[in-house]
This record gives structure tokens, sequence and C-alpha cells, in this order.
């Protein structure tokens, strides 16, 4: 019996040291998922927050400069919040798609992101694609 | 062709139904021809899902755009394999495949299970049909691969650029054998609760499928973070992402359910508990289809979603509902023979060993939905990512590595100080002397100091195991080839397991390095620009355009210099596709990769101008190959133990007797 109670106790203690952990990791690593309305309305508060915001990549608003610096804005169809990002850039990423970016609003409204990923904007296997009567054309050359 | 398929599919549904029906009526009236009508129901359908799959393949190799999974999935330049493993590539097909997995190892168990057990393989044979139901149902009635357009377009969408890869070929077939593999302990333990017949046979005869799936489930992550690695040019393999989160749950409470399987064999403990991990194990399994179909949760992964999330949690709801309520109904009738007597031993170390594993689960799943979690209690969608998982999986990791070395060595019942003092003394000192050695070497970062003292202890628990035997049987006049290859063959699964575990070490080592001694850089390079990274040199050369009927590809060249020794270019590349067909991506960075066991130099191409300048991402990942040949040693290490010995042969042919003389007695 002796034996058993002392196993009970470790147990305890390894599942406090887990719940510990767990409560921790949260406490340290959470980020707020915003819409960019939500994120529009929390202006003033939110500069400085950490914060994922997901939106439409604004087509032509994507500027790819050589250093690295990657510039685009992102709407939700109403409002439009600029987005610099450097680091990876997702194959994904172009025109259109939904673009989610983690990081801080400044106070310039300049959205300043460090981590960047890109959803592809089909949620479904959908036919309509398929109806064009000539199928797919092939991809005009990209300048 | 599809004609086939179509009527094969429904027929299997049928035939599913009639399995499952004629398995019950069959067992309960005694009534053995109804039994085997049932088994052969079930091999009917395997051979028919066949058809279906054969007949499926048919049409996305010659292109009949007249079927919308065809059309969706494939274009006229797909290459021969890629239009094969479209078949897996979107949803309906994916469906079909899993359904074509599980009625052939369903069929497997029939044959291997014929004459025996007659009160309780009809069981196991109604439960898989259960499950087979739910996916004939989905193929037949929501997501039909035969469906066919009401119109032929003249080009199919064609298959995702990033899917056109080798490892994106084999590795979802491997993780769905895996995935349909657990099924099959399952129904073994359904059986069990359903027949009421609790004792260790039902273990017995399903372990091996257990461990069957669990190395596909291994082998299947590690080949998704090698095509991750390879093919989405971030520089990393694994990123915590809710699809690889689905993957991965299944495979932490298997490992659990895989370890405490053996207390039960051995000691008569666990019963209860093994079968819970077994429910948990299935329904993770499921959920993680679930996940990554339904779209519930965001992940970068493209996945084909549909609406057959809400099947899937109602299947989820009466899986754990069924499971559950008749495990309470016979919760008084397990009997456990044994109980603890110390800390301080082997069952304890399978208690943490379980309470870990599982809790790693726990954890994994509660970060993966906490966005659903949080949205449903707070009305904010907050999101944990992956310093949280990292924060809390290393540490757990950290002891389990610990748990490894010590397991299998410590006394059962309870370890005496000789024991403790026989088995850890050298090994200990192995481990203090590599952290010390570490910390003399200059390094400072105490996860990787810990990890790595933690490693060399349990590499040398294992390699004196091997040594001691080896040792024990040189002495009866064997020469040390011939002792260790008997030594290993007269107890493959022991001796399996610690090629497994060492395995694991490997694999560790190699994340930890990895992930804790990264150097990377960003570079942008005008021709002839040199930039150094750890001890290589490199040199651009230029960057050029081609373009082929695929793609218009622009490709960096560096010159690498290891001093003054020239290994060769480097060629990162950037493509775009021409082919319009799958929107969901037509840019691909092509990395450029060195691997060595040492590190491996990782190249990206940003980006490029006209001017000829270009921007390079150059990663230097320390022991990446380490995680790669781990999992070689994982994959030997579950040959070795599944690999059927003389034992086993003679353990079968005992069996239709035992069975036959239960039989007489009940």
């Amino acid at each position: 019996m002796k034996g058993k109670y002392k196993i009970i106790i470790a147990i305890l203690v390894v599942v406090t040291g887990i719940s510990y952990l767990v409560f921790a990791g949260v406490k340290d690593t959470f980020v707020y998922y915003l819409t960019i309305d939500e994120l529009i309305t929390k202006v003033p508060e939110v500069y400085n927050d950490k914060v994922r915001v997901s939106g439409t990549v604004v087509t032509g608003s994507i500027d790819n400069n050589i250093d690295r610096s990657l510039k685009f804005k992102i709407t939700d169809g109403d409002a439009v919040v600029d987005v610099e990002y450097q680091g990876i850039v997702p194959d994904i990423f172009a025109d259109d798609v939904e673009a989610v970016v983690e990081g801080t609003l400044n106070e310039q409204n300049i959205f300043k992101a460090d981590l960047l990923l890109a959803k592809c904007p089909t949620k479904y296997e959908g036919e309509d694609q398929l109806k064009n009567p000539n199928g797919y054309q092939y991809k005009k050359e990209k300048g | 062709m599809s004609e086939i398929g179509s009527i094969s599919i429904l027929l299997s549904f049928f035939i599913s139904i009639y399995s499952l029906v004629f398995s019950i009526i069959g067992v309960k009236k005694r009534n053995r021809s109804f039994v085997k009508s049932a088994e052969n129901g079930l091999i009917a359908i395997f051979l028919l899902l066949l058809f279906a799959g054969g007949s499926l393949i048919y049409e996305l190799i010659t292109l009949n755009f007249s079927i919308k999974y065809v059309a969706l999935n494939t274009s006229t330049d797909l290459p021969l394999i890629y239009r094969i493993s479209s078949l897996w590539a979107g949803q309906a097909g994916s469906l079909l495949l899993w359904s074509i997995i599980l009625s052939g190892f369903t069929a497997v168990v029939v044959i291997q299970n014929r004459n025996k057990d007659r009160d309780f393989q009809p069981y196991v044979n109604a439960t898989l049909a259960v499950i087979s139901l739910f996916f004939l149902f989905l193929i037949t009635y929501v997501e039909n691969p035969f469906e066919k357009l009401d119109f032929i377009p003249n080009e199919g969408r064609g298959l995702n650029p990033i899917l056109q890869n080798g490892y994106m070929a084999i590795h979802p077939l491997t993780l769905y054998i895996g995935y349909v593999g657990i099924s099959i302990p399952f129904a073994f333990g359904m059986a069990a609760l359903i027949s009421g017949k609790l004792d260790d046979n039902w273990i017995r005869n399903s372990r091996k499928w257990a461990l069957f799936a669990w190395t596909f489930l291994s082998v299947g992550l590690l080949l998704g973070a090698r095509w991750a690695y390879l093919e989405l040019g971030w520089g990393g393999y694994w990123a915590w992402d809710p699809v690889e989160n689905a993957a991965f749950m299944p495979w932490l409470a298997g490992t659990a359910f895989l370890h405490s399987i053996m207390i039960q064999e051995r000691k008569g403990m666990f019963k209860k508990w093994n079968i819970i991990l077994l429910i948990i194990t299935f329904f993770l399994t499921i959920f993680g289809t679930f996940l990554t179909r339904s779209g519930i949760v965001s992940s970068v992964h493209s996945f084909a979603q549909s609406d057959i999330g809400p099947l899937f949690l109602g299947f989820i709801a009466f899986i754990l509902l069924f499971s559950f309520s008749i495990f309470t109904y016979r919760l008084k009738e397990f009997e456990s023979k044994e109980k603890f007597d110390s800390l301080l031993s082997r069952e304890s170390a399978f208690v943490f060993n379980n309470l870990l594993f599982l809790a790693a689960a726990f954890t994994v799943f509660l970060g993966t939905i906490f966005p659903i979690l949080s949205e449903a209690i707070t009305g904010n969608k907050i999101l944990v990512g992956p310093p949280y998982f990292n924060k809390v999986n290393v540490p757990i990791g950290l002891v389990l590595i610990l748990l490894m070395g010590v397991g299998p060595l410590i006394s059962w019942r309870k370890a005496s100080p000789n024991n403790l003092k026989k088995n850890f003394l050298i090994p200990a000192i192995f481990g203090i002397a590599t952290g010390i050695l570490l910390l003399i070497l200059g390094i400072r970062e105490f996860v990787a100091v810990a990890t790595f003292s933690i490693c060399a202890f349990v590499t040398s628990t294992i390699f004196i195991e091997f040594f001691r035997g080896v040792k024990v049987r040189s002495k009866r006049g064997e020469n040390y080839l011939v002792a260790f290859s008997n030594l290993v063959s007269k107890n493959r699964r022991r001796y399996g397991g610690y090629i497994i575990h060492l395995g694991v070490v490997l694999i560790v080592i190699g994340i930890t390095s990895s992930s804790v001694f990264l150097t990377q850089r960003e570079v942008v390079l005008s021709k002839g620009d040199s930039f150094d990274l750890g001890r290589y040199t490199l040199v651009f050369e230029g960057v050029k355009t081609f373009s082929n009927d695929a793609k218009d590809g622009t490709v960096a060249t560096l010159a690498l210099f290891d001093g003054n020794k020239n290994l060769g270019n480097m060629t990162p590349e950037k493509n775009i596709y021409k082919y319009e067909g799958n929107r969901e991506i037509n840019q691909e960075t092509e990395v450029a990769l060195r691997s060595t066991i040492r590190d491996d130099l990782y190249l990206i191409l940003s980006n490029s101008t006209d001017d000829g300048r270009a921007s390079i991402r150059a990663l230097l990942n320390p022991m990446v190959s380490w995680i790669w040949g781990g999992g070689i040693f994982i994959l030997l290490g579950a040959l070795v133990a599944m690999w059927p010995g003389v034992k086993f042969a003679r353990f079968h042919s005992f069996i239709p007797e035992i069975s036959g003389t239960r039989r007489k007695t009940s």
C-alpha cells in the first residue's frame, strides 16, 4: 500500500507540473485572432499588442522589394490595413489570397508582421471553374 | 470503367450492412454458416473495392474528364506517376483509398482467424463492418469519386505543384495505412467488450497490428516532415500546424498503448486502462481526419474541404458513446491481478510513460482546438502557436526520453539498490560526462545540454544491454556475430524495441541540434558577391531564367566552398507554373540542399531583380539528417519486432487446440 500512495503522489506532482506548463504556455504565447473590423475598432488600445489578423490581399498592392521588405494591403472587403513584413514568403502568397499575419499595429497604423501565412481562396472543390468551355488557359507570362 | 467502380462501391456498401447483421445474428444464434457468410462478404468487399480503386486509377490515367474527380485532380500535362497518386490527392479518392485499405486489412484479419475463437471473432468482424459502413456511406452517397459532370471539360484542374513530389506521393498512403491500421486493434478491443471475453487474448491477437499501424504512422509522420522540409521552402520540417498535430496525436496515444499492453501481458495489470487508451487512439485517428477535412481549424495546408464535417462529428459521437457505455457496462468484470509495490519499479515507469504520452497528446489536442474553445467560452478567438507547443512538449519529451532509458532495465515490482547500481551506474556516468563535456566545449544552451546528456544515458543503457547479451552467449562458445544475431532473433520484441528506441534517440538529437543551433543569414547579392555561413563560403555567380512547357523558372547559381575546397554549385530556384489550372498555387520555391551527417546547407531564392541581383536566405541546419536516419532505425526495429519468428509460428499452431478445448468447457 505504501508504494501505491507514493505513486499517487508522484502522479499528482507530474499532473500539476504539466498543468502548470499548459497554463504558462498559454499565458506567455497566446495571441488574439482578430478580423480587420475588430482590429480597427480596437484602435488605439490595440497598438503594440501582438495580434493575428487575416484578410484578403488587395490585388496589385504587393510590393516585394529585393531587400526582402514586403509591403501589401489586406482587406475584409471594407477596411484596408497596410502590412509590412520581412521573412519567408509562402509560395501560395499572391494577389487575392487570404493572408494571415501576426505582429503589431503601430501608431502609424501600419501592421508590422513577423509571421505571414497564406491560405488558398477556394474552400470547396468547385466545379464552376471547370465550366469554362476552353478548360484552363495557360497563364500569361508574368512580367 | 467508372460504372464498374460505382457499382462496386454501392455493392460494398450493402454487403457491409449484410456482414454486420449476419456476424451478429450468427454469433448470437451460434450459427456458423451465418458467420462464415458474413466473413465471405467482408472478403468480397475487399475484392469489389479493389475493382473500384482500379477503375478510378484507370480513369485517372486515361484522363476521363467527364468524371468530376478526374477533372478536379488531373490535367493533360501530369506525368503518369502523379496521375496514379491523384487517387489520394482529393477528398473522394482519399476516402476510397481509406476504404480499400480498411477492407484489405479486414480480409487479412478474417483469413488469419477463420477457425479461431468463433464466439469472439464475429464481433471483430462486426466492428470492422461498422467502420467500413461509415466510409462506404460517404463515398457512395456524399463524396462519390465516380460522380459524373453534366459536361466534359477540355482540361482538368491539375494537381497542385507542391504535391508533385515523390514524398508527397507516398506520405499520405503511409499515414492512411497507419490510421486505418488502428481500426484493427480497436475492433479486437470492442469485440472483447461486447463478448465479455476480457482476458488478454484480444491483445495477443491484435498487438502486431498495433505495432504495424504505429510503424506506418511514425514513418508517415517523418515522410511528411521530410516533404515539408524539401518542398515548402521555409527551412523547417515541423510547424505544429493543425494538420500535423492531427497525425501526431494518434501517434502519441498509440505509443502509450503499445507500451501499456506489454504490462498487461506480463503482469495482468492495466486492463481497463488499455481499453480506454485504445478508444482514445481510435478516436484521435477519426478526429484527425475530421480536423483536416472539415476546415474547422484553419491550417496553412490546403486541403479539399467539404460538408462531411458534421457526418464525421456524428460518427465520432457514436464511437465514443458506444464504446464508453459498453465499457462502463463491463467495468465490474475486469480483474486486475497485481498491485503496485514500489515507486522504483518497471510498473511505475510504465505508468509514467503512459501518463506523459497521454498528457502530450492532450496538450497538443488543447492547443489545436484552442481557437474553437476560446471562441466558444469567451467570444474571442485566441490561438496558441508553436511557442506554446514547444514550451509544453519539450519538458514532457525530455522526461519521456529519460524513462526510455530507465523503463526497460529497472526491475519489476521493486528495484533494489543493487539492481539500480548494476543497470544505471555506468549509463549515468556516461550521461553526466556528456553534459560536463558539452559545458566545457562552451555550449550554454540548457535544453541542448540536458537533452544530449539524457540521450547519452539512454544510448549507453541500450548498448550495455546488447553488450551483456552478446557476452553471455559468446561465453557459451558462439562468436560475436552469431551471438548477436541469436540474441536478437530469440527475443525479437525486446531487441526490436531497443532498436526503435535508438532511432528515437537519433531523431531527438537531430531535432534538438537543428532547432537550437540553427544559423541563418539573409543576403542580397550582386554577381561576384560572396558570404560565409559556418564553415562554408558561397560565391554568387548570377541568376538565369529558363522556360519550359510547364514553368518559367529563375535559378540562382552559387559556388560552394569549404575553405579552399570547391564543392560544386548550389542552385536554388523560384518557379512560376504556367498552367493556371490549380489556382491554389502557381509559384514554387525549389530549395537547394547539401545534406551531410554534420549539417544541412539549405538555400532559398527569395527574390531576384532584372538587373541580376538576388536575395538569398541561407540556413545551416545542424544534424537534420539524423532525423531521417532515426526513421530508418525505427523501421528496422519494427521489422525485427514484427518478423514472424519460430516462436510465433509454434504459438500459432497451438491456437486451434487451445480454443477448441475452451469451447468444450464453456
